[in-house]
């Protein structure tokens, strides 16, 4: 589907508002990442896609503005598309294949790694039982993927 | 290759023969022949015939029945050779028409007729042109149910089915263009069922070297062909149950695989929030908790960090189990060193010294190697906790020309009573509130060192250290579950 209208529509991306995309299907771990972020004086939006159907529908909808988030978080165990079927279409797709996305899950198995990174991960984050190592690593990647980091699909937003 | 086919089978029948000595010869006629070459036959096949007997039951004796056909063989072949001959000559002295030696050629006749009469293989003669038998011994009338007064007016037409008929005399005639001895594969419909015969066959000379009879001697390989037909079923049976248990062994590790994901993801994400939301009531609400409740979320917190450590031990555990074992050359030493750094930085407020000896290289699973070392090490590091000057050491020596690596300490020991606990998953020999741990480290070390083929073992004296050796490779270079291992060449 993502293909046929990349054909129609021109490659057009929304201004970029710094938006955290976060696709997690646990209601506990969204209220503890939106907790990390607070905590780290992280404030920009965050909207939440609680399973892999809706991520793809907030990034590429059949009709309506596409969200353009500036950082992906994307869980890989999720009802209906997993978040490596979500990688795939991000990478597929015109629109979408310059995102940022951190694989930022519970799984610490070598087959999940090694996909993530084959289909196009930027990076792959272990989420950690401690919160307070939760919260340093939602830090770090704050820290160099919201302020450090210049993606492509960035300068695409900007230069409109 | 023939012959222990044959050998196989001739053995059998003939240490079963029971055939009673043979009546009064009828009027089967291999013609008169000059009495020296019927004596002189009588003595060879005897001779063969003995030394068959005898090896069939020496080699019963000494059980090897497969030598003892050959032999046999070896045996039938000379009384074919000898046999032959005397057809010969009894052509010849046929034309010659000798009446004189008669008598004494049919008393040499007897003779030979009584000598193919108690054998246990299958004889007979038949002419080339019509097809005609001219002699069959005693086995062949019990086996066709044809006397010899009889079968010498019949073809192979008169006595078997139609099929076979025309395939026995096809082989009879190819021998005889072939004009040598042949070997036949051959299956004839008895009273005790479908028997299959080794048929060594061979053309007989009239004096112009004109061929005009065949002989044969068939060997029943029945029993032989059964047990091969057997072996080849049970082989068959084996392949196929290797072939299951293969697959189910891969089922199974597919399941534990499936298991350790699951432990992996689904049994952390509750840790998680646990730790999370006492970490969200700490924060937020530290004001409406008095000393006892934020000390008690503390002790929550600290449980649920030692089962998120537990989890990540067991995982490590069932990986070194699963994952596949690939060697390759290894300096132990480097990676000793990256460990050490490792625990330095994790643990900043401990000096410990790391003494890291040079040349440690060995050829292993690098991976699985690392998580064993990182184990000893840690243990090591952690051990020496109370120690004012604590020495971590990795080193090698030789013990009975096995190489080992050691890691050794100078911390807390361990009453070597216990050693045999050690490296037995949740089994501690200190109290968690001296030192931390989970118990399965151990454990992995010696699974990764079996899995090597080597072994791993302590010594140790309380509050004066442990030394933890193991090799990598079994006593004289086995190193089992390598040789099912194909994959070890393709290095990663």
């Amino acid at each position: 589907m993502s293909t046929s209208q990349a054909a129609e529509a021109p490659i057009r991306a929304a201004p970029n508002d710094g938006t955290i995309l976060l696709v997690e299907d646990s209601p506990d771990d969204v209220v503890l990442t939106k907790r990390a972020l607070r905590k780290n004086n992280i404030g920009n939006r965050v909207i939440v896609a609680d399973d892999g159907e809706q991520a793809i529908e907030y990034l590429l909808p059949a009709n309506g503005k596409p969200i353009v988030p500036e950082l992906i978080l994307l869980d890989i165990n999720l009802p209906k598309l997993s978040g490596l079927d979500v990688l795939r279409a991000i990478r597929s797709d015109e629109r979408t294949k310059y995102l940022s996305v951190v694989v930022l899950t519970t799984s610490s198995e070598e087959q999940d790694i090694v996909s993530s990174y084959d289909l196009g991960a930027n990076s792959y984050v272990r989420k950690p039982v401690e919160f307070d190592n939760f919260l340093e690593a939602v830090r770090v990647l704050g820290l160099y993927w919201l302020l450090v980091n210049q993606t492509a699909a960035h300068t695409r937003g900007t230069a409109e | 290759m023939p012959s222990t086919e044959l050998g196989a089978s001739a053995a059998s029948p003939r240490s079963s023969s029971s055939v009673p000595f043979s009546g009064p010869t009828e009027s089967v006629s291999v013609a008169p022949a000059n009495t020296p070459g019927w004596a002189a036959l009588a003595v060879a096949v005897a001779t063969a015939a003995t030394v068959g007997l005898l090896a069939v039951v020496v080699g019963g004796a000494i059980g090897r029945p497969d030598l003892a056909g050959a032999v046999a063989v070896c045996a039938d072949l000379i009384i074919l050779v000898l046999f032959g001959a005397v057809a010969v000559r009894a052509g010849r002295a046929q034309m010659q028409g000798r009446a004189a030696a008669e008598s004494d050629a049919q008393a040499s006749h007897n003779q030979l007729q009584k000598l193919i009469d108690n054998t246990a293989a299958v004889i007979y003669m038949k002419r080339i042109d019509n097809g005609r038998y001219l002699l069959v011994n005693r086995e062949w009338e019990r086996l066709f149910k044809v006397g010899r007064e009889r079968v010498i007016n019949l073809t192979d037409q008169g006595v078997f089915p139609p099929e076979l008929a025309a395939e026995l005399r096809e082989n009879d005639l190819w021998t005889a263009r072939q004009g040598r001895t042949v070997q036949f594969e051959e299956t004839a419909q008895t009273d005790i069922g479908p028997r299959t015969y080794v048929s060594v066959k061979f053309p007989v000379f009239d004096s112009k070297a004109e061929p005009y009879a065949v002989c044969g001697i068939s060997t029943d390989i029945t029993e032989w062909k059964q047990a091969e037909h057997e072996a080849r079923t049970l082989a068959a049976e084996l392949e196929t149950r290797v072939r299951n248990r293969t697959a189910e062994l891969e089922a199974s590790n597919k399941e534990l695989d499936a298991f350790a994901y699951t432990v992996s993801h689904d049994l952390r994400a509750p840790l998680r929030s646990l730790h999370g939301y006492s970490q969200a009531l700490l924060d937020d609400y530290t004001d409406q908790l008095d000393e006892d409740g934020r000390e008690y979320l503390g002790r929550l917190q600290a449980n649920v960090a030692r089962m998120g450590h537990m989890i990540d031990d067991l995982l490590n555990l069932s990986r070194s189990t699963r994952v596949e074992l690939v060697r390759s050359d290894v300096d132990l030493g480097a990676i000793a060193h990256e460990i050490a750094e490792e625990l330095a930085t994790a643990d900043p407020h401990r000096q410990v010294k790391v003494i890291v000896h040079d040349g440690l290289r060995t050829h292993a699973d690098p991976d699985l190697l690392l998580l064993l070392l990182r184990n000893l090490m840690a243990n090591a590091w952690k051990f020496t906790g109370r120690n004012a000057e604590p020495v971590v050491e990795v080193d090698q020596c030789e013990r009975a020309g096995e190489t080992l690596f050691v890691v050794r300490d100078n911390g807390a020991g361990f009453d070597m009573r216990y050693a045999d606990k050690l490296f037995t998953a949740f089994k501690r020999l200190h109290p968690a509130a001296e030192f931390e741990g989970t118990g399965i480290g151990l454990a992995i070390v010696a699974r990764i060192v079996h899995r090597h083929g080597g072994r791993v073992f302590a010594e140790a004296v309380p509050d004066q250290g442990a030394s933890f050796y193991f090799s990598l490779e079994g006593p004289m270079n086995e190193q089992p579950g390598q040789a099912a291992r194909p994959a070890l060449v393709g290095a990663k």
